[in-house]
């Protein structure tokens, strides 16, 4: 069975628990101690990921490391809809790597800024974190409204999400933990609420789920 | 306050409001939860539970009401009224529970409020047709935006000029305007929200939101250039209002007297089943008060008698209260006066809503069954547990299809709803039997209806080891005969009085020529509302509220028909 | 000696937990803050714990800055006044059958009694810590007893009873289970939780938080369990899961500091050991942290 080295605080790791929730896929989940034990720094953790990061899969052998590859290889593989990470499409892959990047910008900025409001990182310039974050946040934003002007729900155009709003959404949704407010960002907060209700969401420590959507109300009866 | 504070600002566009989402706005400091309701209804309210303090920005919209994330607690559309404490399930919330909310208004594609906001909105004429451009943040205090704004244009013909009300016009030399309004969020943070008078659509559209996104965050930019280089102001610090005295101890049961303190319109009248008429009464101006699922009102009838009717509206459903009405044979003028001298378009007089059979959600599963014109309570609540996906089931008793009232409100339901008619009363005993039949960990019954129908019911379950606790009902009407041939003695132990109440009279006539506030509403033992806790003193029980269980721990007495066994009672009031 | 940022005299004459033992290992030197003051700490030749209070570069050593020093419960404890009073008893970390784990240490944007608050709380249990503490519709708070010690100063909150769908590792089915709530310190609280494993004994679990600022706080937790058959591993994730559930809440509080006047929120009956928490802090004074009643 697919093996996930997991924590279930890191933002990262939750990415692939969505991914695979989203595709119904079972998997093992070998938790870490992250911390306090600093595991994933640890000899033994170290010779799986040489950099001694997380999240990492082991999937009958092949050993992935880095949360956007992982999930590129997992919708490749598993997703027989072809949705999540479009293979047919240069334009959408095009688009969704570019979105990877953008989330890997993400945790450099409001994950570094968490860790160090929430786990005494203080080696990181938190306001230069939070600054970057917002920086990225304004744009995001901007995509996000003239999505929606376009009748888009996603980062990337079609009806279906795909990797690139999962790449996104943790560290976004998380980053009031390391002092960046999103309430400037309203675009940002309709998408959440979008993406928690694509089904088969789950949440993490942190993470609160939506309501349900509006439904048409049911007809009377005769 | 400031006269900051009695302006209207716009605070969001329309579109930020979509169903199911709560949008987090501040103005002056000023943190504000705005939703729209199921119903289109927009409500801007303070951004903090009155419980705990949380964000209510991160809770959850729920179409008709509003449910804080930390401990479940549900506020009304509307009136912001708290509805449900899922930490005391069998109780009714205080009425007086209600968050802080704000003048809002919906108008040319923008959200307007103000804390004290009042008068009318700035003049927009030539925005009839407007587009609303995309909101830009900017971390600059509001006087600095909108200088820079004078100069804000795009193309070399525009002009820019300063309104009295603090907005700004620029003009471009073919007509096309904008109007800009800076909303100040915070004493360092502003956001620019603009309307074109180009009412484009499709690409065009896109290219002008795209066109003024971009130059209003170019302009953006050299503001907080400007603003980083001076020093920020101090925040706003937003003065946190106090909640109501009463509040601040554990909530009692009902504290008003029987008061006729709303005025209503009768919005609507119609017969919804063979002998039952639907009034829709409607405030005549402000808002009606939060009710909750099994709230009934007092009605004052034109001829001087009052009577109480359940509400059947179901959550969020706020700016009217529906009940229904059946004509009684032998009415003594009550449904009598309803049915044929009240009309579309008459004010009565009402009580707010009171709770004496408050609906718990707590349950795993709950069953309502319903007999007559007894169904109306239950409507109310099963329309709350449907909307919150719990599970019920709703057995409504009748004695043909012309005889099924409320057939929309109920329709909201279907999947649940069981019809039984025309039944015998050895056949509606039998099939009670069948629905009674398993009492279980965490399930609930709720029953109304007529008194032989409600006897049984309460037997049946009592006989299939259903616990006092989870039966709940309520009758209509006391139909046995109340002796009131005793005298007795009450000491009043917190007001350290002692009255005598004599044959003929009853507890509440009694503390009332006394000056005892005590509320009442039916005064024949049915609703509850005169409950009184007991010191000590055997009870006669005359009442059809209190369970056998209550009746037997003596505890608690209806003041309006019960009396003392003993000389004397000592009374908690 | 430079005075010190927290003028309040009953918070500044507490002791703090800081670091757990384990983090101090060598003798690198480790800066922290407590109530504003910044403060370093290290392993001595000696092999003892020593901390001190610094402005500016913390330097290498204690020099004449020297904070007191108090190991308890795995951690160390320090302080920026003179206690009357030591640290507070559990009595259970001593017992011998029991597995005393530091869960974790978090740093949150919150004061620190809107934190003991929380921890005393049960109604959230089936909206914040869904299916694990709690499940709705179960959702009742049952009526509990609050009593305040006078003898040894410290608020007891018991016979609570909240009903959680994953009582035991053994039971299919939900039950309630019973919580024991002291809080023996302005800004720690240990709670009792019926175990599973051993009927008439309790898991403990304790909070200590070390006030920043008054509004943001380290909180450190301590878990002292008769569980034999988890790993220290889960047993800490576990506790972290939970932790990381609360922490939103903690965070998205207004105002952050917890407000003493009985009108500033709306209490209910569930809430009475928040009601006596709040009483007790007004009676000792305490400022930091909260909003002293208005006069």
């Amino acid at each position: 069975m697919l093996k996930l080295y997991d924590y279930e605080l890191s933002g990262n790791c939750y990415k692939l628990r969505l991914l695979l929730s989203f595709l119904g896929v079972q998997y093992r989940s070998e938790l870490i101690d992250f911390y306090p034990g600093n595991q994933h720094k640890s000899p033994d953790f170290r010779q799986i990921n040489p950099l001694g990061q997380l999240p990492v899969i082991d999937d009958n052998g092949l050993v992935l490391r880095d949360a956007q590859a992982i999930l590129v290889y997992l919708a490749s593989k598993y997703d027989p809809s072809n949705r999540w990470y479009p293979r047919e499409s240069p334009e959408l892959l095009g688009q969704i790597s570019q979105w990877l990047a953008f989330a890997d910008a993400i945790t450099a900025t409001a994950s570094a800024a968490r860790l160090h409001d929430g786990l005494f990182y203080s080696e990181i310039d938190v306001e230069a974190a939070r600054a970057g974050a917002h920086r990225l946040f304004r744009v995001l934003d901007e995509h996000l409204f003239f999505a929606e002007e376009e009748g888009q729900d996603w980062i990337c155009p079609g009806e279906h999400p795909t990797i690139a709003d999962i790449a996104c959404f943790p560290y976004t949704v998380l980053s009031e933990e390391g002092g960046i407010s999103r309430i400037d960002y309203p675009a940002i907060r309709r998408w959440s609420d979008r993406f928690k209700r694509i089904p088969g969401f789950v949440v993490m420590s942190g993470v609160f789920p939506a309501g349900p959507a509006a439904t048409d109300r049911r007809q009377a009866v005769a | 306050m400031s006269d900051l504070h009695r302006k209207w600002y716009p605070i969001a566009s329309s579109s930020d409001l979509p169903k199911r989402h709560v949008y987090q706005a501040q103005l002056l400091g000023r943190e504000f939860a705005v939703w729209r309701a199921d119903d289109g209804y927009v409500n801007v309210w303070e951004n903090r539970c009155l419980h705990r303090g949380v964000r209510l920005s991160i809770g959850i919209n729920n179409g008709s009401d509003l449910k804080c994330q930390y401990h479940g607690w549900r506020y009304a559309n509307r009136t912001a009224g708290c509805t449900y404490i899922p930490a005391h399930p069998a109780d009714a919330p205080a009425r007086t529970i209600c968050n802080n909310t704000y003048p809002a208004q919906e108008a040319h594609g923008l959200v307007w409020a103000g804390e004290q906001a009042s008068g009318d909105l700035p003049p927009l004429d030539g925005f009839e047709a407007a587009t609303v451009l995309r909101p830009v943040p900017v971390l600059a205090p509001m006087e600095m935006v909108v200088e820079a704004l004078l100069a804000y244009g795009w193309d070399d013909s525009c002009s820019g000029r300063a309104n009295a009300d603090g907005s700004v016009t620029v003009t471009a030399a073919d007509g096309a305007e904008v109007r800009l309004f800076v909303q100040p969020m915070d004493s360092n943070r502003s956001a620019i929200r603009g309307v074109s008078n180009q009412p484009v659509k499709g690409a065009d559209r896109i290219r002008l939101l795209k066109r003024h996104s971009w130059l209003m965050q170019e302009l953006r930019s050299q503001i907080e250039a400007c603003a980083s280089s001076q020093e920020a102001p101090p925040p706003y610090q937003p003065v946190i209002a106090r909640v109501s005295e009463d509040l601040v101890d554990i909530p009692a049961i009902g504290t008003e007297m029987r008061k006729a303190e709303l005025r209503v319109q009768v919005a609507g009248k119609e017969m919804t089943a063979e002998g039952i008429v639907s009034l829709r009464l409607e405030p005549v101006k402000g808002s009606l008060p939060t009710f909750q699922p099994g709230a009934h009102i007092d009605v004052h009838l034109p001829n001087g008698l009052v009577r109480q009717y359940s509400i059947t509206n179901g959550p969020g459903e706020t700016d009217h209260y529906r009940i229904g009405v059946k004509r009684e044979p032998n009415s003594k003028g009550g449904s009598a006066a309803i049915h044929d001298a009240v009309k579309a378009g008459d004010v009565l007089a009402i009580s707010a809503p009171r709770n004496n059979f408050p609906l718990r959600r707590n349950a795993e599963h709950t069953i309502f069954v319903a007999g007559g014109i007894g169904v109306t309570p239950l409507i109310s609540m099963a329309r709350a547990l449907n909307a919150q996906g719990l599970s019920f089931e709703f057995h409504y008793f009748v004695q043909s299809d012309d005889h099924v009232a409320f057939k929309p409100q109920i329709g909201e339901y279907e999947q649940a709803l069981i019809l039984h008619k025309a039944l015998t009363p050895e056949a509606t005993g039998a099939r009670l039997t069948e629905i009674l039949a398993e009492p279980g960990f965490a399930r609930h019954v709720y029953i109304c209806g007529p008194g032989p129908m409600l006897e049984a019911a309460r037997a049946i379950a009592a006989e299939q080891g259903w616990s006092d606790e989870t039966v709940h009902f309520e009758y209509f009407a006391n139909t046995a005969e109340v002796d009131d041939s005793t005298a007795f003695e009450v000491d009043l132990a917190r007001s350290a009085m002692t009255l005598k109440v004599p044959a003929g009279k009853t507890i509440l006539e009694v503390l009332r020529e006394n000056g005892i506030d005590m509320p009442s509403s039916c005064e024949q033992g049915a609703c509850g509302t005169c409950r009184c806790g007991v010191i000590e003193g055997a009870v006669k029980h005359q009442d059809v509220y209190l369970s056998d269980a209550e009746k037997a721990e003596g505890k608690s007495i209806m003041t309006c028909v019960s009396r003392a066994v003993s000389d004397r009672l000592i009374l908690d009031i | 000696m430079p005075e010190l940022k927290c003028k309040d005299p009953v918070a500044v004459n507490l002791w703090y937990a800081i670091a757990p033992l384990e983090d101090v290992k060598d003798a690198r030197v480790q800066r922290s803050v407590l109530l504003e003051q910044p403060i370093a700490y290290t392993r001595n030749d000696a092999g003892d714990v020593v901390v001190w209070a610094y402005e500016g570069r913390p330097g290498d050593a204690p020099g004449d800055r020297a904070l007191p020093v108090k190991e308890r419960f795995g951690y160390f404890w320090t302080t920026l006044g003179m206690p009357e009073r030591d640290i507070f008893p559990i009595p259970e970390y001593e017992e011998e059958d029991r597995r005393n784990i530091h869960a974790a240490s978090f740093g949150v944007n919150a004061s620190a009694p809107r934190l003991v608050e929380n921890f005393l709380d049960m109604g959230h249990f089936p909206f914040v810590h869904t299916d694990i503490l709690g499940a709705e519709p179960h959702t009742e708070v049952k009526e509990y007893f609050v009593e305040v010690s006078e003898e040894r100063d410290e608020i007891l909150a018991s016979n609570c009873k909240f009903w959680q769908p994953m009582a035991a590792a053994s039971s299919s089915g939900g039950a309630d289970v019973d919580y024991i709530y002291r809080v023996p310190h302005p800004f720690c609280s240990v709670l009792y939780k019926s175990s599973p494993l051993d009927d008439g004994r309790n898991d403990v679990i304790a909070i200590f938080i070390q006030p920043f600022n008054q509004e943001q706080v380290r909180v450190h937790m301590l878990l002292s369990l008769l569980d034999d058959n988890s790993d220290d591993t889960q047993i800490r994730l576990f506790q972290q899961t939970i932790f990381g559930q609360d922490k939103p809440i903690l965070e998205n509080q207004y105002p952050k500091r917890l407000p003493l006047d009985p009108r500033a929120e709306t209490p209910i009956r569930a809430d009475k050991s928040a009601i006596a928490y709040r009483r007790w802090l007004s009676g000792k004074g305490v400022a930091y942290g909260v909003i002293p009643p208005s006069a």
